[in-house]
């Protein structure tokens, strides 16, 4: 078997009664692009502070090509980060930012010079060279602290929501950046962030955190497509879940009844369950159509509201037993003089909606 | 606000007059002075009968008043110096520790400022006494530098907790050792607290005279106490023009630490 890159092994962190981290165990491969995504306080942030250095986990190991982490002091992980809060050095010039990490390692002037020159570039900054960072914009700050992290050929980047103080336009922006500066450097990247577009975006692999655990581990696709938990299929992206009641399943397809009587077959089961156990239905708002087609299955809801989102609508509705749903057909799919509140049929595939124990 | 200054009416005026007089009485004295050490009456008759510059050339053809500013300002270099090491230790600690009894460590380094002087002049006496540091430049430098140390710590301390210490974590994980991180980044980050301590501290010591009086010798004397000392012996213009040195250098820092403030906020 093949060592994995980086590997994170049962680590766990605890503060006094609270753990933040439970046997958090992850192997990267080399050059990957994986997003710690979780809401605040899932220990994203705390799993990458203990690969950095700056939190020793209460037990567990990081293993960088079979080496322990664990023992070596922060300043001499040579690993790169790039911070939530801005912290160029103020008093030092862009390029003498960049340099820093290189004088720190008594490198020669020539290659220092001609180091800071690749990364200016690399992040389209060399006219700013001069500067001091108090004279940058939030983005060019990040993108300065981003060419400092990448001076010294650092084997892994950490990036800690690096872009959560930046407005979204800008964000975006940047987000390209760094996808094109991971495709040219071949840096393996973790990155964490709370924002799941942002992680959809950018990543290789998503970690789902949960209360201090992976939740799931796996491409965009996978998470938004097969959530292994209704937690995954909560997060990322939207979705309504729908109580319902299991009746069987054969082969991996469910059949269940809605609360309002209706009875709907093919659904993915996520794990087994019991005849007549509780359970929660998960569709997604744009899984559901506005035309009936042969495999769909159907839902009676009250329409409440409809907006025009550009490329969709949004439609509130309600089902007949009360319950609030979202909806998001395309705009195309539905006239505007259909927005008057009326009761309606709306349909889904069977095969795109997923059960979960409630 | 209820007490704006723009919608305060008559009472923009009022304050404004007031503000004036304040400012007069505690200015008037000193502007006396000045004018006084230029007059040319040896009684220091108000207004100056002419003017004269005899006065100044008198205090620098005297050693002993040259011998006392120089007294005075070594002592209040090597007390800015002790000040600024002391203080940027102790804001470290108070800024960034976490242990028990920060707050009162805290107020223990401040009381100099609230103390009443004499008294801490009278205690440091009589435990200088015992020591042997009476009448000494040591002596001296430390008894100021108790002295000046809320006025070190205060600056450093405040520039500290407005220096976002991810940026020191940023240098270490660019692989510099922590100790390097503070140099190289840390405290240049925060010069503009330092500069303010050390001249803070250097005037604390410098225009500082109960304790100086308890400290001094005949051989050994700051400018204040000499000024004191010729003030009881006779009331000469010499006493205002030496005051008056004191106070332009003292003047010359403060606005040499208001420029410094400035140019660093832009």
């Amino acid at each position: 078997m093949t060592q994995p890159f980086l590997s994170i092994r049962k680590l766990r962190k605890a503060f006094g009664a609270f753990t933040a981290v439970h046997d958090v165990t992850l192997d990267i491969p080399k050059g990957e692009f994986l997003t710690f995504l979780g809401p605040s306080g899932s220990g994203k942030s705390t799993t990458l502070y203990a690969i950095v250095g700056f939190q020793d986990p209460s037990s567990g190991d990081v293993l960088l090509q079979g080496k322990s982490l664990l023992a070596v002091p922060s300043h001499k992980r040579n690993i790169g980060m790039v911070f939530q809060r801005y912290t160029l050095f103020p008093h030092l010039s862009v390029a003498e930012n960049v340099a820093f990490p290189l004088r720190v390692r008594r490198r020669p002037d020539a290659e220092v010079k001609k180091k800071v020159a690749d990364m200016l570039g690399l992040v389209r900054l060399e006219s700013f060279a001069e500067r001091l960072p108090g004279a940058l914009s939030g983005g060019q700050q990040q993108r300065v602290a981003l060419a400092r992290a990448l001076a010294y050929d650092p084997p892994i980047l950490l990036m800690d929501e690096p872009l959560s103080a930046l407005d979204k336009k800008l964000r975006e922006e940047i987000q390209a950046e760094i996808r094109r500066i991971h495709r040219e450097t071949g840096v393996t990247i973790l990155y964490v962030t709370h924002d799941q577009e942002e992680a959809l975006h950018l990543s290789d692999r998503i970690a789902l955190f949960k209360d201090g655990r992976i939740e799931q581990t796996g491409t965009g696709e996978d998470l938004y497509l097969r959530p292994a938990t209704d937690f995954v299929a909560g997060f990322i992206g939207n979705s309504n879940f729908l109580a319902a009641e299991h009746l069987e399943t054969v082969g991996g397809a469910a059949t269940i009844r809605l609360a309002d009587g209706s009875l709907v077959s093919g659904i993915s089961a996520n794990g087994s369950f019991e005849r007549g156990q509780k359970t929660r239905l998960m569709i997604r708002p744009e899984a559901f159509r506005l035309e009936r087609n042969p495999a769909s299955a159907e839902l009676t809801v009250d329409v409440v509201d409809v907006a025009f989102y550009g490329e969709r609508r949004r439609i509130v509705a309600r089902t007949t037993t009360g319950q609030e749903i979202d909806i998001r057909p395309t705009s195309a799919a539905m006239a505007s003089q259909d927005a008057t509140p009326s009761r309606r049929q709306v349909f889904f595939d069977p095969g795109a909606a997923f059960l979960f124990p409630a | 606000m209820l007490l704006d200054y723009d919608h305060m009416g008559w009472l923009k005026t009022a304050l404004l007059g007031f503000t004036a007089l304040v400012a007069a009485f505690l200015l008037l004295p000193v502007v006396f002075i000045v004018l006084l050490s230029f007059g040319s009456s040896r009684w220091l008759a108000f207004p100056p009968p002419g003017w004269t510059l005899n006065w100044y050339q008198e205090l620098f053809a005297d050693p002993s008043w040259l011998e006392a500013a120089l007294t005075s300002a070594r002592i209040a270099a090597l007390t800015a110096i002790l000040a600024v090491l002391i203080g940027l230790l102790a804001s470290f600690a108070l800024v960034r520790g976490e242990f028990r009894g920060r707050e009162i460590l805290r107020g223990l380094l401040l009381t100099p400022m609230v103390l009443p002087v004499v008294v801490f002049a009278i205690a440091i006496y009589a435990f200088f006494l015992r020591l042997g540091l009476g009448g000494t430049t040591i002596g001296f430098v430390v008894a100021h530098t108790v002295l000046a140390l809320p006025f070190a710590i205060i600056p450093i301390a405040t520039a500290l907790e407005g220096f976002d210490k991810s940026i020191e974590d940023a240098a270490i994980v660019c692989g510099a050792s922590p100790l390097q991180a503070k140099l190289r980044i840390t405290l240049p980050s925060i010069r503009i607290g330092i500069f303010s301590a050390a001249i803070f501290s250097f005037l604390a010591s410098w225009d500082e005279v109960v304790v100086a009086i308890f400290m001094a010798s005949p051989t050994l004397q700051t400018l204040p106490v000499k000024i004191w000392g010729s003030l009881r012996a006779d009331l000469s213009p010499v006493i205002a023009a030496a005051s008056s040195l004191l106070v332009g250098l003292t003047l010359a820092l403060m606005i040499v630490a208001a420029l410094l403030r400035r140019k660093f906020k832009t």
